[in-house]
């Protein structure tokens, strides 16, 4: 879905482009560009995002009972487990995924840098959104704002690698060098992800286990919780996916944009010096001197 | 609840922040993209029977088969 939006060479002479000018001699690729199918599924996305969270909030906040042992602070559950599935496995997971497929020979495309770096972004906002969540949620229940815990710590590690990726990718390379580079370290960053899922089975830690995806897939949550629960999930899922749809193609426009830097420079250029010509040559109604045109111009 | 309050605040606030930015900037490039690519700029619209109609933003008409930035930020 998201491949026409790469940009794509021009075949031939019959595929006049603008930025080819009639003006100038200078070829420039067509700029990315979403097509309809992927614009509307764009809106729908977003829309359907944007009523799921509100139902989420609606749901949590004045629909469900308060818990018997957490009391209201249970409302709160309702929206980081969501966050943290996001950040961690679906954008985080997507990111090493996307490494892998352009690491491999076979598959190796800027398409996977540019998805991978997208997901990073994104995945960074809600794994902020997870400590934050989590930290307020501990203050009450724990007494403290943030302990040294197995998962905290983890996940903070975490932040701060693909801080590390998105500030990588910002040190001025080629593309395919920034590629690579940014490659080895989300793969190095990802290996982080398993270690944050079992730290609870392998340490003794103050954070809950699995109340969901528990060992024995039976969820210990029922009732309208669960399917507020599980309703945050799926909105949660929906606005990253919008997310990434669009830090996708800001990156596309923005790889567009760097590699036809000189040839973008070089039309505009040509095209002034045609346009000043044509002036020159053409005294106009009113006479006068060429000189003066191209002054004018 | 203030905790419960805050919490949501916070989680619901960035996000919106973000996505607003994440609009933002895409507007932006798209701009740029405009700018840039010059005065006879043209655009294939795709019409609602999916047959392309081409139609000019600014110069001279000229056919391109992809649709360009300008129709995406209109």
């Amino acid at each position: 879905m998201t491949h026409d939006l790469t940009t794509t060479p021009l075949e031939g002479p019959a595929a006049a482009h603008p930025y080819s000018g009639a003006a100038t001699n200078t070829r420039v690729s067509p700029p990315p560009s979403p097509s309809t199918t992927a614009r509307r599924t764009e809106h729908i996305i977003g829309l359907l995002a944007l009523v799921g969270t509100a139902a989420t909030v609606w749901l949590g906040i004045w629909v469900t009972p308060p818990d018997k042992v957490q009391g209201d602070l249970v409302r709160l559950v309702y929206i980081h487990p969501g966050v943290a599935w996001v950040a961690l496995y679906l954008a985080f997971g997507l990111a090493a995924v996307s490494t892998l497929l352009y690491l491999w020979p076979r598959t190796r495309s800027l398409f996977w840098d540019r998805l991978a770096a997208a997901a990073v972004e994104v995945g960074v906002i809600f794994n902020i959104c997870t400590l934050v969540s989590g930290s307020i949620w501990g203050k009450p229940t724990w007494g403290v704002w943030w302990a040294w815990d197995a998962r905290l710590t983890s996940t903070a590690v975490l932040l701060v690698l693909f801080l590390g990726y998105m500030a990588l990718r910002r040190v001025p390379a080629e593309p395919e060098v920034r590629a690579r580079r940014s490659a080895f370290v989300a793969l190095f960053a990802a290996i982080d992800i398993p270690i944050i899922h079992f730290s609870v089975d392998w340490w003794n830690t103050l954070h809950q286990g699995a109340t969901v995806l528990n060992a024995n897939l039976s969820p210990t949550i029922h009732g309208s919780m669960a399917w507020t629960l599980l309703l945050g999930f799926v909105a949660l899922t929906l606005v990253f996916v919008w997310m990434l749809l669009v830090r996708y193609r800001i990156g596309a426009i923005e790889d567009w944009l760097a590699a036809n830097e000189l040839d973008l420079a070089l039309a505009e250029r040509q095209a002034e010096g045609v346009a000043a010509s044509r002036v020159a040559s053409d005294p106009g109604p009113a006479g006068g001197s060429p000189t003066d045109r191209v002054g004018v111009a | 609840m203030r905790y419960v309050i805050a919490g949501y605040i916070f989680v619901l606030g960035l996000l919106a922040l973000y996505a607003v930015a994440l609009v933002w900037r895409r507007r932006r490039l798209v701009r740029a993209v405009a700018r840039v690519t010059g005065p006879d700029v043209a655009v294939v619209v795709v019409g609602g029977n999916g047959s392309p109609g081409a139609s000019t933003v600014a110069g001279a008409p000229v056919s391109t088969g992809a649709t360009t930035p300008q129709a995406e930020a209109s």
